[in-house]
């Protein structure tokens, strides 16, 4: 191969991969710098901005309202964990199961609140929980004989939103483990039967570990996901955080500081540390991963 | 002549690929998109959309400028705009935008508000002094003006007149709200025996933030003071607070939560589970659009005062129309945002079509505001909302106005949580609680103004 002929391939290369570097430096690189930048600024657009330093990072960890909003986050993450991921498991399982009748229905039927969309899902719930004229305090009111008033878009906000989660992720992460399970092979969980392993046993020491990739794989999308909750308060509680902020989240608390009053610098300090929280937890999952794989 | 031989080393889509976005790039580098003559207005509703168009395109017919006019969503609307100030670019000649967001233009130092200083132009024409005044506070900062006013907005009680006057109730008698609830009280009956009143008096919840702000305004109180600094910790408020809280809680509350611009709420409205509701002149139209089954069952009242004597009114919403400093014409936007807002005809139909009295003193007398409305059972109710608007509370333009009303109505919700935790309705019991809550409401407040740099209030 001549000398000519390779430098040329060289430069193809460097060709072809330039319209992603480009794009990339100037979409993702530059605003990153960019926002760097702005978290040390008070600013009001390029015209008026003050060189702050820390003080934005400093004003973050004295503000009750940011601590609020991460304490809602963080409930809301684990409430995704230790109930959203486990009901979708179960209901993996039972619809995996090959004595169940047009279980392609029910697939469809758990998995369809996802094709409505976050915003869609989350005008609904609004309706549906609303006082008096709410479904669900209708139907809690028929069975029970409880309050028609039963504040909860008021007062049992983080709830109200779990649950419309549960709606809205059970059946999505669901297809995930449907998936995996299906991917189990038979021939073990056949084999442990044979040795005596009871159906506890089989699900713990054969199925868990024949679907952790999926499992670890599904756990660190919900918690990015949950960590990025926005849209389910912002349209279900009409734009606020709600009384009391009972369902400000970290995202919710940024939009506020960087769109409703202006504080561009201080959004963007919330961006850096709600991008920290993301980077940690998704090393700790693959850490986790790693040490039990 | 070139050596075209290296093209072989790529493969056939390569090269097709690789044509393509030169030929994309290009295009999109030479492209430039049809600007419209004339001048670009944008507005939020379609209900104004519906009176500016034939005027515009009269005005044009009649040689006029030809406006371009885009309704955008609030939201869109409220992002293009922002992106175009804290950008410095070009946005719309007229934008027409509502309180809170013409608030968050004024965040920055005075010089950098996107809006064109209107305040010289209104005092040498002479038009400051034909429009009423409150209507300038939510667009005026720091002393300066920066839209003209669309509205006023006065505030009165929507009553369903069907259920009162079959109950033989006069309400000519109500002139405070001890008085509503006393002259009203009959009507607060328990016929299915569940031991909670079937009826309450009026719409209103501790969680509702714009009814409280409206409340809080008609009882004399504020958020923030001439200076635009924080006055939410005062003796004024905590009162007013008291007396609102406890119209909701314990066994012998007269109020209900029954939200606006909901399905539910307006059911419950239509079965009349709420007797009366804070009704601003715009929100006529809402319920004649929404509840058609109402017609000639309501019927409208000044606000009872607060006290003897007090003021009947108070004041919720608000529009304005500003001229960017990006405008192409400041002489011709003007030219056009004056003969919009100042035009005898739109005033009229202003009332006509959307129940919004002018802000325009010398149209008030025009007798479409005396023609008696069907809807609200033939009262001439465009009048009674006139008589009222002088006396509408002044306002503040303050871009922290949402974020105070939001921990005046977390204040309220926490003196309503404690009042029912500890058994405690009457107004003098809660007082000392709304001072605490107002004062940490207060606190939230000013650790957010404080960090404004640009903004210098003297706290």
């Amino acid at each position: 191969m001549s000398m000519a002929y390779q430098s040329r391939i060289r430069w193809a290369g460097y060709a072809l991969l330039a319209p992603f570097v480009l794009v990339f430096l100037i979409f993702l690189v530059l605003p990153l710098v960019q926002a760097g930048v702005l978290a040390l600024k008070q600013t009001y657009g390029p015209q008026a901005s003050v060189w702050v330093g820390l003080e934005n990072f400093r004003h973050l960890a004295n503000d009750p309202l940011f601590w609020r909003a991460v304490s809602n986050t963080l409930i809301y993450t684990a409430s995704t964990i230790l109930i959203q991921l486990p009901l979708a498991l179960g209901l993996a399982m039972v619809l995996n199961h090959p004595k169940i009748r047009g279980r392609g229905i029910y697939r469809l039927i758990f998995f369809s609140p996802q094709l409505m969309g976050m915003v869609f899902v989350s005008m609904l719930a609004g309706l549906i929980f609303e006082k008096r004229s709410g479904l669900v305090n209708q139907a809690l009111h028929a069975a029970f004989g409880t309050s028609l008033d039963f504040p909860w878009l008021q007062v049992y906000i983080m709830p109200t939103l779990i649950i419309s989660t549960l709606w809205m992720y059970v059946g999505f992460n669901m297809v995930y483990f449907l998936a995996a399970l299906q991917n189990v092979e038979r021939s073990l969980v056949e084999a442990a039967s044979v040795d005596g392993a009871g159906p506890w046993a089989r699900f713990r020491h054969v199925t868990i570990p024949a679907i952790r990739p999926v499992g670890s794989f599904v756990v660190l999308l919900s918690v990015i996901g949950s960590l990025q909750l926005f849209e389910l308060p912002y349209v279900m509680l009409d734009g606020s955080a709600g009384p009391a902020n009972r369902g400000l989240t970290i995202v919710l608390y940024l939009y506020q500081n960087g769109f409703e009053i202006g504080d561009l610098g201080y959004a963007s300090a919330i961006g850096w540390v709600l991008g920290l929280m993301l980077v940690v937890a998704a090393a700790l999952q693959m850490r986790l991963a790693r040490e039990r794989g | 002549m070139f050596d075209l031989n290296w093209i072989r080393s790529f493969s056939l889509g390569t090269i097709v690929i690789a044509l393509m976005a030169i030929a994309s790039s290009i295009g999109v580098l030479v492209w430039q998109p049809d600007r419209e003559h004339g001048l670009e207005m944008w507005i939020f509703s379609l209900e104004h959309e519906a009176l500016y168009r034939p005027v515009l395109e009269q005005r044009e017919r009649a040689g006029g400028e030809h406006v371009n006019l885009r309704v955008l969503a609030t939201a869109a609307l409220e992002r293009r705009m922002m992106s175009g100030f804290f950008g410095g670019l070009r946005t719309a000649d007229l934008i027409e935008v509502e309180r809170q967001m013409a608030g968050l233009a004024f965040t920055g130092p005075l010089e950098a508000v996107g809006f064109t200083d209107l305040t010289d132009h209104l005092v040498e024409t002479g038009l400051m002094e034909q429009i009423n005044k409150p209507s300038f506070g939510p667009w005026t900062s720091r002393g300066r003006v920066f839209g003209l006013p669309h509205d006023v907005h006065p505030v009165m009680l929507g009553y369903r007149a069907d259920i009162v006057e079959a109950a033989g109730i006069d309400v000519s008698q109500i002139e405070t709200w001890d008085d509503f609830a006393r002259v009203l009280a009959p009507l607060m009956t328990d016929e299915d025996g569940d031991g909670k009143p079937d009826r309450y008096l009026l719409g209103l919840w501790e969680t509702d933030s714009d009814r409280l702000e409206t409340l809080l305004l008609q009882a004399g109180g504020r958020f923030f003071d001439e200076r635009g600094a924080a006055v939410m910790d005062q003796e004024r408020n905590a009162w007013a607070l008291s007396q609102i809280v406890s119209w909701c809680v314990g066994p012998t509350r007269i109020a209900a939560d029954v939200p606006d611009f909901s399905a539910g709420g307006n059911r419950l409205k239509e079965e009349g589970y709420a007797v009366a509701y804070i009704m601003p002149d715009w929100m006529c139209n809402v319920w004649r659009m929404q509840m058609p089954n109402l017609a000639g069952k309501v019927k409208v009242m000044p606000l009872p005062a607060f006290e003897p004597g007090g003021r009947r009114t108070s004041v919720w919403g608000g529009t304005m129309l500003g001229i960017p400093k990006t405008t192409v014409s400041f002489e011709r936007s003007w030219q056009v945002a004056t003969d919009l807002y100042f035009s005898e005809e739109l005033a009229k139909k202003l009332y006509s079509n959307n129940d919004i009295i002018t802000p325009v003193k010398s149209h008030w007398s025009d007798p479409v505001f005396d023609a008696p409305d069907p809807y609200f059972s033939g009262q001439a109710k465009g009048r009674m909302y006139i008589d009222l608007a002088p006396d509408v509370p002044a306002r503040t333009s303050s871009p922290y106005n949402k974020l105070a009303r939001d921990r005046f109505r977390d204040a309220a919700v926490a003196v309503a949580e404690w009042a029912r935790r500890e058994g405690k309705c009457h107004p003098a019991e809660l007082i000392d609680k709304c001072r605490e809550e107002l004062a940490r409401a207060q606190g939230a407040v000013m650790r957010q103004m404080e960090r404004n740099v640009f903004l210098e209030v003297d706290q």
